[in-house]
C-alpha cells in the first residue's frame, strides 16, 4: 500500500499559495510532517481526505487516482482534522453512531466496536453526557475514537495530541504504534518531540514545499557535527546569534547558556559539541530556507 | 468613546462582509423598487380605498421612507438579532469582559453597530426611491426634502429603536432566540395595530415608534377634505386588489409638527435608556451553571483524568467492520438533532398548537395555526445544511463516503419529515373530506420550507437569510397574500398551476442546493 504524491500544488489565490509542486510517496508506517504554521501540512492532509481539491497534480493510492475517485479512499479513511467540532446535543455513543454511518460501517458489531473505542479512549463513564459539555481533551479523545471506526487503511492525524494530558499522549503513540504496521499514518505536530517518538519517517515543510523528507537518523545526520553549547555573557550573545543559528538558551546565573547550529564557520571558542536532535535538524532546515 | 467605535467599526465589518448580507442587499433593493409599484400593478403600498395618490416627489419619498421603516423594522430584527450571541460563542467575549469596557459602552456599542447595519440597508433602499421616482414620474418636479426628511424622521429613530431592542432582548432572554422572535412578533403586532387606522392624537403619535401614524393620518385627511368623505381606513403594506379605477388626488407630504419631531426624539431617547437599563441585567459572559435537581454528578468522573491509567484501544480485537451505506442513521440522527434543538418545553407549545389543529375549524387551522406553527420551527430548519459548517463537523461529512448523495438527501428528508408530521392533522382532515388536491399543496409546501432552507443556507453559508425569508413568508400567508402561499391555504385561479409553481420552485432549490454543497465538499 503506497500514497504517492506528484507535483501537487494548491493555489488558493493569487497571493496564497497552499503547496507547491510538492510530490512524495509515502508507504506503510508512521509519517510525521513537521512544519511552522502556514507550511502547507493541513493542506496536504485536507487534499489527502478529499475535501480539498488540488490544483495540479496528482494523488494515487494503490495506483487509483484518487483526486478523481474519492470515494476510494473514503472507504478506508480515517481523518482527524486539527479544528474539528461536535453536535453538541448528541452523546458520545450517538455521536460515534452517527460518524460510522457516514463512513458506511453497521451490522451487529457496531456497538460492541463503539463500547470498545469509548472505553479504549476512557470515556465509558460520560458516554450518556452531551458531548457540549466535554472538556477539550475528552473531545479530542472522541476525535481519535471516531477515526478509528472504519478500521481504516489511510489515517490522517492534523495536531493530534493538542488539549491531551501526558497520560493520555502516551496512550495514543502506543495506539498508533500499534497500528503502524497495516496503515498508512499521516500525522502532524508541532511537538518534535511526538514525532521523534513515534514517526518512521519525517518531512519536513516550509511554505507549501517539501524541504527534506527521511528516516529520523538520515534527518539528525543533516547537523551531526555541527551542534554546540557555550556559556556566553550578553555581549557574546549577540555576536554568537549574529554568527551561528543558536536555537536554546537559558539562564546560568550572570551568563546564558546556549545551544546553536553553525552554518559553514568553525565552532566559537569554548564551545562544547553536543548530540544532534531531530528538533536541531527541522530548525536547521527551516531557517536556513528562510 | 475611541474603543466603543473600534468595537462598533469591528463589528459592523463583521456582519457585513458575508454572502448573506449581499444577499439581502439584493432584496432590499428589489423590494424598494417594489415600494413604488407601476399604474398597471395588482397591489398598492399606501392604500385608501377607491383613492390613489399621484406619484409626485413628496408620495414616492413618503411611501418609500415608511415602506422601508416598517418592512426594515419587521426584518431587521431578525437580520440584527444575535450579536452578542456571536461574542459568547466565538469567545471573544471573555476578551471583551476582562477589558475595562462597561457593560453599558459594551452594549450601546453592539446597540450603534445593529443600527449601523440597518442604516447601510436603508441607504439603498433611498437611493432606490430616488431613482424610482424619475423612473414612475413623468416631468413632475424633485425636491430631495421629500425624501431625506422622512427618512430622517420616521426611518432613524425607529430603527436605532429596533436596534436597541434586538440587544436588549438578547440582554434579557440570552440564547433564546425563538422567544425573543415571538416577544418581538407580539410586540411588534401590538404597536401597529394601536397607531393604524387611528385618529391622529398626541397621546398616539408619542406611542408610535415608527411615526405611522402621522403619515396615514395626513393621507386621509386629505382624501376626506378633497373628496368630502369620511373614510377612516388607510392600509399600509402590500394590498392586493383587482380594481384598477381610482380616483385620484395629491399630497403634498406631512407637515413636521414640533409634537411629532419631539416624539421621535423620545423615540431615540428611549432607545438609549432601554439599553442603559438593560446594561445592569447584562451578563457579562459570566454564566452561572445551572443548577440541577437530579444528583449532582462528581466533579471529575471516571475520565477526567485522575483516574487509574485506561487500557488503551487494541485495534486487533475490535469486532469486524460490517459496510452499510443506507442513508437511516443519518435520517435518524438528523431527525434527533432537530428535536433536540431548542427547549424541550417549547415541545408544549407545539403541541397544543398541533393537538388544536385538530378540533379548530378547517381553515382557520390551514391559514393561521400551521403556518405559524411551522415558522415556530424556523430555528430548527434554519441550520439543517448549515449546522456542520458552525459546529466544525464538515471535516468530516464531506470526507465520508458519497457525502453529497448520502448526507444532504438525508438532511431533507429529516426536514420533510418534520415539516409533513406538524402538518399531519390538518393533512388527515383534509383526507378525510377526500381533497387530496390540498394534502398535495400541504406536502408540497412542507418540501419548499425544508428546501428554501437548506438552498439558502447552503448559498449564503448562514441561516440568517432564511430565517427572515421565513419569516416575512409567513406574515404574508397570514395577511393573505396570494403570492406567499407555499401551503395552498388560498384560492387560486387554476390548480394545476398552483401545484405545478411551487413543484418547479422546489426543483429549482433542489437543484441549486445539490450544485453548490457538490462544489463546497471538494473546495474546503
Amino acid at each position: 500500500m503506497a500514497l504517492e504524491i506528484k507535483n501537487l500544488t494548491k493555489q488558493y489565490n493569487k497571493h496564497k499559495t497552499g503547496l507547491s509542486d510538492y510530490s512524495i510517496t509515502i508507504d506503510r508506517g508512521i509519517l510525521g510532517l513537521l512544519g511552522p504554521n502556514g507550511a502547507g501540512k493541513s493542506t496536504l492532509m485536507k487534499i489527502i481526505a478529499t475535501i480539498s481539491k488540488p490544483t495540479a497534480g496528482t494523488l494515487f493510492l494503490d495506483g487509483e487516482d484518487i483526486v478523481n475517485n474519492p470515494d476510494y479512499i473514503r472507504k478506508m479513511l480515517g481523518y482527524l482534522p486539527q479544528d474539528f467540532g461536535v453536535y453538541p446535543n448528541l452523546n458520545a455513543y450517538e455521536f460515534l453512531a452517527y460518524v460510522a454511518a457516514l463512513k458506511g460501517v453497521g451490522g451487529v458489531g457496531l456497538k460492541r466496536r463503539i463500547d470498545m473505542l469509548l472505553d479504549g479512549v476512557n470515556l465509558t463513564a460520560d458516554a450518556k453526557r452531551p458531548i457540549g459539555s466535554y472538556s477539550g481533551g475528552m473531545k479530542q479523545r472522541i476525535g481519535i475514537a471516531q477515526a478509528l471506526l472504519n478500521d481504516p487503511k489511510v489515517l490522517i492525524f492534523d495536531e493530534p495530541t493538542v488539549g491531551l494530558d501526558p497520560e493520555e499522549r502516551v496512550r495514543f503513540r502506543q495506539l498508533i504504534s500499534d497500528m503502524a504496521n497495516d496503515c498508512i499514518i499521516i500525522l502532524s505536530s508541532h511537538i518534535v518531540s511526538d514525532i521523534e517518538t513515534i514517526a518512521d519517517e519525517v518531512a519536513i515543510m516550509q511554505g507549501g514545499v517539501l524541504l527534506q523528507k527521511g528516516s529520523k537518523p538520515d534527518i539528525v545526520k543533516l547537523v551531526e557535527g555541527k551542534v554546540f553549547e557555550t556559556v556566553v555573557d550578553s555581549n557574546a550573545l549577540a555576536a554568537l546569534k549574529a554568527a551561528h543559528l543558536v536555537i536554546d538558551t537559558s539562564r546560568q546565573r550572570e551568563n546564558t547558556k546556549a545551544r546553536y547550529i553553525t552554518r559553514n564557520q568553525p565552532a566559537a571558542p569554548g564551545s562544547n559539541p553536543v548530540n544532534a536532535t531531530l528538533e536541531d535538524a527541522y530548525l536547521f532546515l527551516t531557517h536556513n530556507k528562510a | 468613546m475611541k474603543y466603543i467605535y473600534s468595537i462598533i467599526k469591528a463589528d459592523y465589518l463583521q456582519r457585513t462582509r458575508s454572502y448573506s448580507f449581499l444577499i439581502t442587499l439584493a432584496i432590499t433593493i428589489y423590494a424598494a423598487y417594489s415600494f413604488v409599484p407601476p399604474p398597471s400593478a395588482s397591489y398598492t403600498t399606501l392604500n385608501v380605498v377607491g383613492y390613489k395618490g399621484i406619484y409626485n416627489s413628496a408620495w414616492v419619498g413618503h411611501v418609500s421612507a415608511m415602506m422601508s421603516t416598517i418592512m426594515l423594522s419587521l426584518y431587521g430584527f431578525f437580520l440584527i438579532n444575535g450579536g452578542i450571541k456571536k461574542d459568547v460563542d466565538t469567545g471573544i467575549g471573555q476578551i471583551i469582559a476582562t477589558t475595562p469596557l462597561s457593560n453599558f459602552g459594551y452594549l450601546l456599542s453592539k446597540t450603534l453597530s445593529n443600527f449601523l447595519v440597518l442604516l447601510t440597508i436603508t441607504g439603498i433602499t433611498f437611493m432606490m426611491s430616488i431613482v424610482m421616482f424619475f423612473v414612475r414620474t413623468d416631468g413632475s418636479s424633485f425636491v430631495l426634502t421629500d425624501f431625506v426628511l422622512p427618512y430622517l424622521f420616521f426611518a432613524l429613530p425607529a430603527l436605532l429603536f429596533i436596534s436597541s431592542l434586538a440587544v436588549v432582548g438578547e440582554v434579557f432572554l440570552g440564547r433564546k432566540s425563538i422567544l425573543q422572535y415571538v416577544v418581538f412578533f407580539f410586540l411588534f403586532g401590538v404597536i401597529m395595530s394601536n397607531v393604524v387606522g387611528h385618529s391622529g392624537s398626541t397621546a398616539i403619535t408619542f406611542v408610535d415608534p415608527f411615526g405611522v401614524n402621522a403619515m396615514t393620518n395626513s393621507v386621509k385627511d386629505k382624501v376626506n377634505t378633497q373628496y368630502h368623505e369620511h373614510i377612516e381606513a388607510v392600509n399600509l403594506g402590500f394590498t392586493f386588489s383587482a380594481k384598477h379605477r381610482f380616483k385620484t388626488f395629491v399630497w403634498d407630504g406631512i407637515s413636521w409638527t414640533s409634537i411629532f419631531l419631539l416624539s421621535r426624539l423620545v423615540w431615540v431617547c428611549f432607545a438609549f435608556a432601554i439599553v442603559y437599563f438593560s446594561s445592569f441585567f447584562f451578563h457579562r459572559f459570566d454564566f452561572k451553571q445551572p443548577v440541577s435537581k437530579k444528583k449532582k454528578e462528581p466533579a471529575f468522573s471516571a475520565s477526567s483524568g485522575i483516574s487509574e491509567f485506561a487500557k488503551g484501544i487494541n485495534v486487533a480485537l475490535l469486532p469486524p467492520v460490517v459496510a452499510d451505506y443506507s442513508i437511516f442513521p443519518f435520517v435518524k440522527t438528523e431527525l434527533l438533532l432537530l428535536i433536540r434543538k431548542g427547549s424541550k418545553w417549547f415541545w408544549m407549545i407545539n403541541g397544543g398548537a398541533w393537538i388544536s389543529m385538530l378540533f379548530v375549524p378547517l381553515n382557520v387551522a390551514h391559514a393561521y395555526i400551521l403556518p405559524v406553527l411551522l415558522f415556530l420551527q424556523v430555528t430548527r430548519f434554519s441550520d439543517i445544511a448549515t449546522k456542520e459548517i458552525t459546529n466544525r463537523l464538515h471535516y468530516f461529512t464531506w470526507s465520508s463516503y458519497k457525502p453529497l448523495q448520502r448526507m444532504l438527501p438525508s438532511q431533507l428528508l429529516a426536514g420533510v419529515i418534520l415539516a409533513v408530521g406538524l402538518a399531519l392533522p390538518v393533512m388527515l382532515r383534509y383526507a378525510i373530506i377526500s381533497d387530496f388536491y390540498t394534502v398535495l399543496n400541504l406536502i408540497n409546501g412542507a418540501v419548499f420550507v425544508v428546501l428554501l432552507s437548506v438552498g439558502l443556507g447552503i448559498l449564503s453559508g448562514g441561516k440568517k437569510l432564511f430565517e427572515i425569508l421565513f419569516f416575512f413568508i409567513t406574515y404574508c400567508v397570514i395577511e393573505k397574500i396570494p403570492v406567499a402561499d407555499y401551503i395552498g391555504s388560498m384560492q387560486h385561479n387554476s390548480h394545476t398551476g398552483f401545484i405545478t409553481t411551487v413543484l418547479i420552485l422546489n426543483l429549482f432549490l433542489a437543484a441549486i442546493s445539490f450544485g453548490v454543497r457538490n462544489y463546497q465538499v471538494r473546495h474546503l
